[in-house]
């Protein structure tokens, strides 16, 4: 972070306060505003592009250099819940998320506004998608315009700096007091390096923003009393947002008088609307955020042949400033809007509808305006797509009026003999029932007695997935998946949560699976596929599966990485709780690892990722691993296992019953341990070493519970392969630094707790009430 | 303060970096662009391409440059480089890496094979190309090819001073990894010098390729619906043997006890097994090969094989693996 540049050549821009440069991205400049603010709490969950944001936080953290507090939510909801909390004890809040994550949280954003807590959340513009996209569109965006919060806009790092510390300032301003949306474009901002200047102190950024409003009503008041958040129906409710609807319009007003005094200190204003050569143009383009940058450098060309060109860009939409953009088209002959989302059904994208109300409200009927929904899904603006925008105004403004008001640009038929022609024919249903593996309840008992054959046997088992899936080299996922997937007869219909095994296999159009897999986000796989089950019961009773001549016999497997069981552990309860024939198999990587390595609660006590730092404040994850097969096994379901591919006849065991019990009693939950080599900072070729080592030191007991009975498959202290945890974790990159001194209480407190939690089990194996 | 040779109609001066995840394009880019902002007084920026690819998949960084008073606001991807640099030269083979170069652009190429075999193998029509073996190097420094790439560069860039690099290597890797910061000066200053260039005039009537965007080969008239896979298994037709670093397992059939490890370990099926009678006539499964296509070089089945079947070797420029591949045999719908 904050890498200073030398600034002898450069020229500064004037302020009454003292500035330097740095080369930073947007993330990193939203991350260096806040840590100048110095909030008191963010609440975040990963979610590109913006988890940066937090990361770089917790980096600033571990070294010390600002006191907010951190909290690692449960899901997007779950980090609106903190920061809405949070905001009402009177602190700094602030949040980042993009896309879904934001449509996650969307139901609490009216919740807050409503109840008037400021803070702010920098939404980094992500497309919302059903084919999952990551990247930069403003379709996430537009799903914030009804919300009841400002919402600024920064076309580049410069601006996502210096909008932040205007945001907590607008917020918290007595006439607006309503939480703040910063939107600057994923990818495009977020990720770009560019030379920066920021303010030098941050006492300078803290003087400026001043001390958190003391003259509101908070929760933290014993002597005050307030209740927050009543039960208000009509007469009163709509007089709640009348008031709301006031404070909005307030801060347009609040907005240009913080954005003056910034500009006295640091020589850079921003006006409501970004004019870029606006004052004699005839022709414009109007555009939110980094592509708007693009049409100003085909603006200067257009310029010199003659043409007068101009770009609006608003650095605020909401409120949407209608009275400057009505007065900034006052005189230009047409104007083409680009909207980088579409509303679906409503002729336009919602600048482009929200401009002509503008237009219409002050009877402007002779300015042309000319609608193209572009860049969807982060694609890129070019400088001659730019111009082709300016050539549609052109030609509106000669005709007098606009040929296709509304259209896609960028969009392409392709060509039919490129259409995707089918590869490879389905597996055949006699290879996938090889006949080798047969579970057989005990006629007295009930214990269910499983055979397998040798591994060599199964080679001849078709592979459920293909070849020229994109994992890392080395990637546990795939073998541990296949492994499990060796030990079931028949058909599977998969269903992949969100995460490093969906999008290396999905990625279009190519697809590595070879029988029918559906995707859904990660919070609501396990209540997806439960859908499907039950469709699949009732089409089949109905008869309709016979009619069709379709095969009626499927396992069905929700796959699963641990963040997955992080945000989804709610419907994976209620799926458990309902008890539906199907099988949740997690792999557990130890963290976050298809957004780049962030905490998830089933990382180990200690262990580094990017966004629990090692440094002078901070050894890594401050708490400890989440027990996720406990908490499955307290819902009752029929069968909970433990598995990893270093004890391949185990894990091949327990497939084979989790298939008996998915499809004749109901919900299998299975946890297994895969290696992550790019994370764990480990050698590729130790992928089965480290999880072997996992189990021998206890921290990853191999385990079964069946029918509420605890069975320890394989106990290494019996086989006198118990190893120290520091053995395990020496093989690690991300652990090494518990085996210094310094860590060592640590790691002490690490051992016992997995002593304490393998001991529990090996108490259960011996009691079957426990 | 630099003097930038040539710039575009924007005045930028451009580089693009040509890579695969892991090999560390994506750094190298910002500490190319942060030195030159940074170190060299310019003004930049740098950004690499992302997609959800992960680690062995293609990825690129773009680097621009201009005088320090330039605004930037071009966020776009650099599709008429100055200089392109690829760190792996297996990335011909699926990527067209030389898209929209100059006539006098510089091509530098992590590489064992000489200057007219990869002139031949990027059809270009002239400029300089400039080999260095950046994943040698690496191997031989215990360090990451993108070091010895960068020294290369900047032998290239003759406009950014190649001492502030060194300091920014040094700034990178003193306060975690200080044991890695010789071996990383070392082999920057291995990869500047060891640089080899040789320059091709195009050709006597023969016009440089104008540039045309790639468009995209499947659109909204013959995409399924809801974007949909209609195509079970088609990654098959995916190459990745660009993904290995340098390291490949070889196949020793001989002391093979057919056991299935292998099979288990690797994360990209690449065992293939055949169905053949054993000594008693009864069928059983051996193991035939490696179909080197899938495989991404990470030797799990080299320390999964509980004998000396497989081991891990270098993979140099003598075409082993293509020689050695044994294909997987699928069951295409074309067959029938």
């Amino acid at each position: 972070m904050s890498i200073e540049i030398n600034q002898e050549n450069l020229k500064t821009e004037m302020g009454t306060v003292e500035q330097s440069f740095v080369f930073e991205s947007g993330n990193e400049m939203a991350a260096y505003a806040a840590h100048q603010i110095n909030y008191h709490v963010m609440g975040y969950f990963p979610i590109s592009p913006s988890t940066e944001v937090a990361q770089f936080l917790d980096g600033m953290k571990s070294r010390g250099e600002h006191d907010i507090v951190l909290i690692p939510a449960d899901g997007e909801h779950g980090s609106a819940g903190i920061c809405y909390g949070a905001s009402t004890g009177g602190g700094r809040v602030f949040n980042a998320t993009s896309a879904n994550g934001f449509l996650y949280m969307l139901e609490q954003l009216p919740v807050q506004s409503g109840t008037r807590f400021p803070m702010v959340l920098n939404l980094v513009n992500r497309s919302v998608s059903g084919p999952l996209n990551i990247h930069g569109d403003h379709s996430d965006l537009y799903f914030g315009l009804n919300t009841g919060w400002p919402i600024l806009m920064a076309r580049d790092p410069q601006i996502v700096y210096d909008m932040n510390i205007i945001a907590i300032k607008l917020a918290e301003d007595p006439e607006v007091r309503l939480p703040v949306i910063v939107s600057f474009d994923g990818y495009f901002t977020s990720h770009q390096k560019r030379r920066v200047q920021v303010i030098k102190n941050r006492s300078d950024v803290q003087k400026f923003i001043g001390e958190p409003p003391r003259n509101f009503p908070h929760a933290l008041d014993r002597e005050n009393p307030v209740t927050i958040g009543p039960y208000m129906n009509e007469p009163d409710y709509i007089n709640n947002c009348y008031q709301q609807s006031e404070a909005m319009y307030n801060a347009e007003a609040v907005f240009e008088r913080i954005s003056k005094e910034y500009a006295e200190l640091t020589g850079r204003e921003y006006p409501i609307l970004d004019l870029y050569r606006m004052d004699d143009a005839e022709v414009a383009v109007f555009m939110l955020n980094s592509a708007a940058e693009v049409c100003k450098d085909v603006v200067d060309r257009l310029r010199s042949q003659g043409i007068k060109a101009g770009v609006i860009s608003p650095n605020m939409i909401r409120p949407f400033p209608q009275k400057q953009i009505a007065e900034a088209l006052k005189n230009v002959k047409a104007v083409t809007v680009g909207d980088r989302a579409d509303s679906y059904g409503a002729h336009g994208g919602n600048m482009a509808l929200e401009l002509r109300a503008a237009l219409q409200t002050v009877g402007n009927a002779h300015t042309k305006v000319i609608n193209r929904i572009y860049g969807l899904g982060g694609k890129d603006f070019y400088a001659d797509d730019a111009e082709h925008f300016f050539q549609l105004a052109i030609e509106a403004a000669d005709k007098g009026f606009a040929e296709k008001p509304f259209d896609y640009f960028g969009h392409n038929p392709g060509k039919p003999e490129f259409a995707p022609k089918r590869v490879l024919n389905p597996m055949k249903k006699e290879d996938l029932n090889t006949g080798l593996i047969t579970v057989t309840p005990d006629e007295k008992t009930g214990e269910l007695k499983v055979k397998i054959p040798p591994l060599r046997s199964l080679t001849k088992k078709p592979k459920r997935l293909a070849s020229g899936h994109g994992a890392c080299p080395g990637c546990g996922i795939f073998s541990g998946l296949e492994l499990f997937f060796k030990g079931i007869e028949g058909d599977i219909v998969a269903l992949f949560h969100t995460g490093c095994a969906m999008v290396v296999t999905t990625g279009f159009p190519y697809s590595s699976h070879k029988a029918t897999y559906i995707h859904n986000l990660f919070q609501n796989g396990s209540a997806t596929l439960s859908g499907l089950v039950e469709m699949f019961h009732e089409r089949k009773r109905r008869g309709e599966l016979a009619e069709l001549g379709l095969s009626d016999d499927f396992t069905f497997v929700m796959v699963t990485g641990d963040g997955g069981m992080d945000i989804g552990m709610g419907p994976a309860i209620g799926t458990a709780l309902r008890n539906h024939k199907m099988i949740i198999l997690e792999y557990d990587n130890e963290g976050y690892m298809n957004t780049g390595s962030q905490l998830s609660y089933s990382t180990p006590m200690g262990h580094m990722t990017s966004t629990s730092n090692i440094g002078g404040f901070q050894n890594g994850k401050p708490f400890h691993h989440k027990d996720t097969a406990q908490i499955m096994a307290a819902t009752h379901i029929p069968y909970v296992f433990t598995g990893t591919e270093a004890f391949d006849r185990d894990l091949l065991k327990k497939a084979a019953k989790a298939q008996w019990y998915a499809n004749n009693e109901g919900l299998v939950y299975g946890k297994i341990l895969i290696t992550c080599p790019l994370n764990w900072k480990s050698k590729d070729e130790l992928g089965q070493t480290i999880v072997e080592a996992a189990v021998n030191s206890c921290f990853f007991p191999l385990y079964e519970v069946e029918h509420g009975v605890t069975t320890v498959t394989y106990n290494p202290e019996e086989k006198n392969k118990r190893l120290a945890v520091s053995e395990w974790l020496k093989l690690m990159g991300k652990t090494k630094h518990l085996l210094n001194e310094n860590s060592k209480d640590m790691l002490e407190m690490f051992d016992k707790e997995v002593d304490r939690r393998w001991n529990m089990l090996k108490a259960k194996h011996e009691s079957p009430y426990l | 303060m630099s003097k930038l040779p040539k710039t575009n109609e924007l005045g930028f001066f451009e580089i693009r970096l040509e890579s695969i995840g892991g090999l560390g394009a994506n750094l190298a880019g910002k500490m190319l662009s942060e030195d030159g902002v940074v170190g060299n007084g310019l003004n930049g920026v740098g950004f690499s391409s992302y997609g959800s690819e992960k680690k062995g998949s293609p990825v690129k960084a773009h680097i621009r440059f201009c005088e320090p008073e330039t605004n930037i606001r071009d966020t776009t991807p650099i599709e008429r480089p100055h200089v392109v640099g690829i760190f792996h030269d297996a990335l011909f083979k699926t990527i067209d890496c030389t898209s929209g170069i100059y006539p006098d652009s510089t091509i530098l190429v992590n590489s064992q094979k000489s200057p007219d075999e990869l002139k031949n193998l990027m059809k270009i029509a002239g400029g300089t190309i400039a080999i260095i073996d950046a994943t040698g190097i690496a191997l031989e420094e215990q360090t990451k090819a993108n070091t010895a790439m960068l020294g290369a560069l900047y032998r290239i860039l003759d406009f950014l001073d190649p001492e502030s690099m060194k300091e920014t290597i040094r700034r990178t890797f003193e306060k975690k990894y200080p044991h890695l910061v010789d071996p990383n000066i070392r082999t920057f200053d291995r990869g500047f010098n060891e640089v080899e260039f040789k320059t091709y005039l195009p050709e006597d009537g023969v016009e440089p390729k104008p540039f045309s965007r790639p468009e995209p080969v499947l659109g909204y008239e013959t995409q399924a619906l809801g974007g949909m896979i209609t195509n079970p298994g088609n990654s098959i037709l995916k190459d990745l043997s660009i993904s290995r670093a340098g390291m490949l397992p070889h196949f020793h059939e001989e002391k093979c006890i057919n056991c299935a490890a292998c099979d288990t370990a690797c994360p990209d099926f690449c065992f293939v097994w055949e169905e053949k009678p054993d000594k008693k006539g009864r069928p059983q499964m051996f193991l035939s090969g490696i179909d080197y296509q899938y495989c991404k070089g990470c030797l799990k089945c080299v320390t999964a094989c509980p004998v000396e079947a497989l081991s891990g070797e270098r993979e140099y420029n003598d075409g082993y693996a293509d020689k050695n591949r044994v294909p997987h045999l699928f069951d295409l719908v074309t067959q029938n």
